[in-house]
């Protein structure tokens, strides 16, 4: 009797489990990054893409890394709004420094998605004049002159060498490895209907419904890839940052910028394209209220509407996204580099 | 007069060519491959309930239909050239594959 009892409850619990992530799999993180054929993830790969990410011999004046700007004890940022502390020779960047936590899920790369690999990203920051200020021509001969890198490039790309591609491919190779670790959240969307809070799901319920907030972050990611004009300027855009139109003048990409993620979203403050945002609620209220104009702004997204939240709302919503934050991934912050 | 009725028919077809439906729906282009002719058009539809785009940077067939809002058509011609990718300039990760015959 008390052997079938214990089996209805574990066939209960399992119900109970079925129900909670019936509907959910759009939610749940995929169990592998999507990898270049030429680049597969090699543990040699990964781990010299590690020492090149932190490595300040990549910046002109050897004082900056990847890391300057995307740090892991900094939510893969640098928590200020536009780089100005740690740009080269006190240079400030236009733009906040975008988390890359998860890029290796996204199809276009930067703010204004103007590449659309890793590899092709991970240069950029290198040779950009307001950011390590690093050209290529210079940055190859330096690194062949260091034995311990030569040997590392081999060992990871035995027919390439050590090239401004393998470069590339190595840095993105560890860019890969950043990935969402799981988050309470995440525990929710597997059935595990203890591990967020009411008022987190009620949240989500908002998130999904009222807000209207998937409509642009959506899926596991809470990002769908798209470009939009939240409204944070009005009038014309005349020497402020015109996103995605920089790339190329087409009407639909005027002042607009790629959908940011919202895992780990507590640690990546400040927020929007240009950091002019310090919380997580003021985000949610000018989001929510369709951007900070209502009116005049060109080539606003249709999406960016008030949708009449009140502050409990709001503060659901928050709460709900405050799960998407799971444990620190651990990384190894390399503190001698090849010689 | 019935020969008349069907000459005029496949005239009338062949130089204004079939016209192809494509639907913007669920942030996906519904169907995601056609096979077209050159002439022939492709009506763009929107069913989601927000604007859509869609363009092509391709030699033969440039063409970007601008904002597309909500229930409104747009519609392009085929023209002679290889077969072309369509995004969505809002949301890149919508893809429409177009083979040309």
């Amino acid at each position: 009797m008390l052997r079938k009892l214990q089996l209805l409850m574990l066939l209960l619990s399992f119900v109970s489990l079925e129900a909670q992530s019936d509907g959910m799999e759009k939610w749940l993180l995929p169990t592998s990054v999507p990898q270049p054929k030429d680049n597969k993830l090699t543990q040699e790969r990964v781990e010299l893409g590690r020492l090149l990410y932190f490595d300040t011999r990549l910046s002109r004046g050897n004082q900056l890394s990847c890391a300057s700007c995307h740090h892991p004890e900094r939510g893969w940022t640098d928590l200020i709004p536009t780089s100005k502390a740690v740009g080269f020779d006190g240079r400030v960047g236009p733009r906040n420094s975008p988390t890359i936590l998860n890029a290796a899920y996204q199809k276009h790369q930067f703010w204004d998605g103007r590449v659309k690999s890793l590899e092709q990203q991970a240069l950029g920051p290198i040779t950009a004049d307001v950011e390590m200020n690093m050209p290529l021509e210079l940055l190859i001969p330096k690194l062949k002159k260091i034995k311990g890198y030569v040997k590392l490039f081999k060992k990871a790309y035995p027919d390439e060498g050590l090239t401004q591609k393998t470069v590339a491919k190595a840095i993105a190779s560890f860019e890969r490895t950043v990935v969402s670790t799981e988050s309470p959240f995440d525990r929710y969307a597997k059935g595990d209907a203890s591990a967020i809070s009411q008022e987190a799901k009620e949240g989500f319920e908002l998130f999904k419904g009222k807000a209207h907030c998937t409509e642009c972050h959506d899926g596991f990611n809470f990002s769908d890839g798209s470009f939009q004009n939240i409204g944070l300027h009005d009038g014309e855009l005349q020497g402020k940052e015109l996103g995605r139109y920089n790339v190329k003048n087409r009407a639909a990409w005027y002042g607009v910028f790629k959908t940011p993620t919202l895992r780990d979203v507590t640690k990546s403050y400040p927020y929007f394209h240009d950091g002019s945002v310090k919380t997580l609620k003021e985000a949610t209220v000018i989001c929510s209220q369709g951007g900070r104009f209502e009116h005049n702004v060109r080539n606003k997204s249709d999406v960016m509407v008030d949708r009449h939240l009140n502050e409990a709302e709001v503060e659901k919503i928050v709460t709900f996204m405050k799960t998407l934050t799971g444990p620190d991934l651990q990384i190894k912050i390399p503190t001698k580099f090849p010689q | 007069m019935k020969q008349i009725l069907l000459i005029s028919l496949f005239t009338s077809l062949s130089l204004f060519g079939a016209n192809h439906i494509v639907n913007q729906k669920g942030k996906t282009f519904i169907p995601h491959e056609i096979t077209v002719h050159p002439g022939d058009t492709i009506t763009f539809k929107n069913s989601d309930p927000f604007a859509h785009n869609a363009y092509t940077d391709d030699e033969d067939n440039e063409f970007d239909i601008g904002m597309q809002p909500t229930g409104e058509d747009k519609i392009i011609t085929v023209k002679p050239g290889n077969n072309f990718s369509v995004e969505c300039a809002i949301h890149p990760n919508m893809l429409l594959e177009v083979i040309i015959k």
